[in-house]
């Protein structure tokens, strides 16, 4: 990155929200009490404040698949074999949902771009990334549509296998357009001007 | 596939994070001595495809669906260690922005699919490829989504006996390898199958419009 050296910013309230983050993600996986991962939930939320409703609705439904299949296989299995535990439920229910709260959190109150800035390729290369995602979902939202507009009652396995593969084909074309872009820009603002990449 | 935070033991995920960041370290040297200046912008839009092609659906018999890892096709093309660099990054990006997987699994989720997954899909199809380059995409494609998916397999099944308490009770995963191996790779191997069909028709599109495999 340009003068990553010189221009390199000062901590910011975004690098403390990432460190405090990442912190509080590891003490979680450390402790293994589900009383006290309880307690650290609902300051979680309560640090939310009025955000704490989405947050708790977005971490429960990122979680609940996974847990409900581990819960439920557990349930089975160690009814089955004599050595059902509630604390042992309890702790990783818990402690899954405190650790998915804690990333939203984290996501309503920081902003990641800034909050990886102390490496300012990463930040950039994390940011280009991001928004060239978004703009390829979109390709494929758009090959989906197109697809299902384009077709009367269910297609054959062969159609949707053909399908699938040209909105892969279309995605790689449309990135590596786009990677060229974005270099002819780059390079035409001045980005590459005495940089010794660090990526 | 790849798993949530909150069943990776601190045993298993520091010692993964020291690896992966090795690995981090001597790919991103590999890609300064083969990229140009443009090195950036061609990892982000290599990851930006990775992240689309993450989306893609595997047709299944039956009008359903499952989610293509879509690894085989980027390590074909640009490499492991870019795929694994690309790959990483959207694991990063699924777990920051958009709160799938999670930090603690990062680095085994990352060596996992990004690593193991690009490296197997592209040293076989290398292997192959003067044998049958059909036959080679589909391995590709298929290990592409099984290798990785052992390894995950793996990670989940030594939880209790790397984290439990004296008394047996399990901290983190409850399973061991005897059921984590079967639930996992039964429908993978099924999956795989289909993967390496997408890989197939995929190549040979992209085949069509001048890429090929590095």
């Amino acid at each position: 990155m340009r003068n990553s050296k010189t221009s390199r910013p000062a901590l910011s309230r975004d690098h403390l929200a990432l460190a405090a983050y990442a912190a509080a993600v590891v003490t979680a996986t450390m402790i293994h009490r589900p009383a006290i991962l309880a307690a650290a939930l609902a300051a979680v939320l309560a640090a939310a404040g009025n955000k704490r409703r989405e947050i708790l609705r977005r971490a429960a439904f990122s979680v609940v698949f996974f847990n409900s299949v581990v819960s439920a296989a557990y349930l089975a299995a160690s009814m089955l074999g004599g050595n059902f535990s509630w604390e042992y439920l309890a702790l990783v229910n818990v402690r899954v949902l405190l650790l998915a709260c804690l990333a939203f959190l984290f996501m309503a109150r920081a902003n990641i771009f800034k909050a990886l800035s102390f490496a300012p390729a990463l930040a950039y290369l994390f940011a280009l990334a991001y928004s060239q995602s978004m703009a390829l979902l979109g390709l494929l939202e758009d090959f989906a549509a197109a697809a299902k507009s384009r077709s009367i009652g269910r297609a054959s396995l062969g159609r949707r296998y053909r399908l699938a593969a040209a909105a892969g084909a279309a995605v790689l074309d449309k990135a590596m357009h786009n990677s060229e872009e974005l270099s002819l820009a780059m390079r035409s603002r001045g980005f590459f001007e005495g940089n010794d990449s660090d990526v | 596939m790849h798993i949530p935070d909150g069943f990776i033991a601190p045993q298993m995920y520091v010692p993964a994070y020291g690896l992966a960041g090795a690995m981090w370290a001597l790919a991103a040297r590999r890609l300064r001595e083969s990229f140009d200046e443009d090195s950036i912008p061609k990892l982000a839009v290599l990851s930006a495809f990775c992240f689309a092609a993450m989306m893609l659906m595997i047709p299944l018999p039956g009008g359903s669906s499952a989610h293509a890892s879509g690894l085989a096709v980027p390590a074909i093309v640009f490499g492991p260690w870019t795929a694994f660099v690309a790959v990483s990054l959207v694991l990063a990006m699924q777990a920051l922005l958009f709160g799938n997987g999670g930090i603690t699994t990062l680095p085994v989720n990352a060596l996992a699919l990004g690593l193991a997954g690009a490296t197997v899909a592209w040293a076989s199809y290398r292997a192959l490829r003067n044998v049958n380059e059909n036959a080679a995409l589909f391995a590709a494609g298929w290990l592409s989504v099984n290798c990785p998916a052992l390894i995950l397999a793996i990670a989940l099944g030594l939880q209790p006996a790397i984290a439990s308490t004296a008394d047996g009770k399990p901290l983190f995963f409850p399973f061991g390898l005897s059921v984590t191996l079967p639930a996992i790779m039964i429908p993978h191997a099924l999956v795989g199958i289909g993967e390496g069909v997408l890989t197939i028709l995929i190549y040979r599109a992209i085949e069509k419009r001048g890429w090929t495999a590095s």
